[in-house]
């Protein structure tokens, strides 16, 4: 079951934090296998694990940058798909 | 993202973005002109991966972004796998991917902005399969 980890600080509420959370159902939701998608959301503070894929949310400043930075070099060195925004 | 390749690959150990206003080299700096709400056109480069995903040579995206690459140091995103994928009118960098990962793409514009149900953006459609691609028992 892949999980995508969505690494934003905003709060749930926020226009760029739904809009990223939806436009990846928008996504999953035209595949056969949806239901095997799950949808992580952390903040950068916050973050324990990157899962199989990592969005970069929009919503600078980040809480904690250099935690940020940590996940994009993990994706970067282990070939995790990531997605900046 | 930038910031990343900036300490970690490209020599600049000390690479910063302005907003934090930390002591360093920053990289992310003040645009001289907030795109915050712009609706830009961007050339997607032949040859990429960002060209694959949208099968177009342009495109118009929305852009929320008040701070862009610094043009003193925009020598970088050509540089140990990073490569430009998308410019706008100016000619200035908007979209980065690398050559050396199965799918590591970063844009200075909100492609979440232009997805709706039934119709993702190509961005987080090729995402969500490259993720199954990785995972090869979800097809």
């Amino acid at each position: 079951m892949p999980t995508m980890t969505v690494l934003i600080d905003s709060p749930p509420t926020a226009p760029y934090h739904v809009a990223t959370i939806a436009a990846l159902r928008h996504a999953i939701d035209l595949r056969v296998d949806r239901s095997s998608f799950v949808i992580d959301v952390v903040r950068t503070d916050a973050v324990d694990g990157i899962g199989d894929a990592v969005v970069i949310g929009p919503g600078t400043p980040y809480r904690d940058p250099r935690a940020a930075e940590d996940v994009i070099t993990a994706a970067r060195e282990r070939g995790i798909p990531l997605v900046g925004t | 993202m930038l910031v990343e390749h900036a300490r970690t690959l490209a020599g600049i150990s000390d690479a910063t973005h302005a907003e934090y206003n930390e002591a360093g080299t920053p990289i992310v700096t003040l645009l001289a002109c907030s795109l915050n709400g712009v609706d830009i056109d961007i050339t997607v480069l032949p040859g990429t991966r960002l060209s694959t995903i949208y099968g177009t040579r342009t495109a118009t995206e929305r852009t929320t972004c008040t701070y862009g690459l610094d043009s003193a140091h925009s020598h970088i995103v050509e540089s140990f796998g990073m490569h430009i994928a998308a410019v706008d009118e100016l000619g200035e960098v908007r979209a980065v991917e690398r050559d050396d990962h199965p799918f590591f793409v970063g844009t200075l514009y909100q492609p979440q902005l232009a997805s709706a149900p039934g119709a993702p953006h190509p961005i987080w459609r090729a995402f969500v399969a490259a993720t199954a691609a990785r995972r090869p028992h979800v097809h």
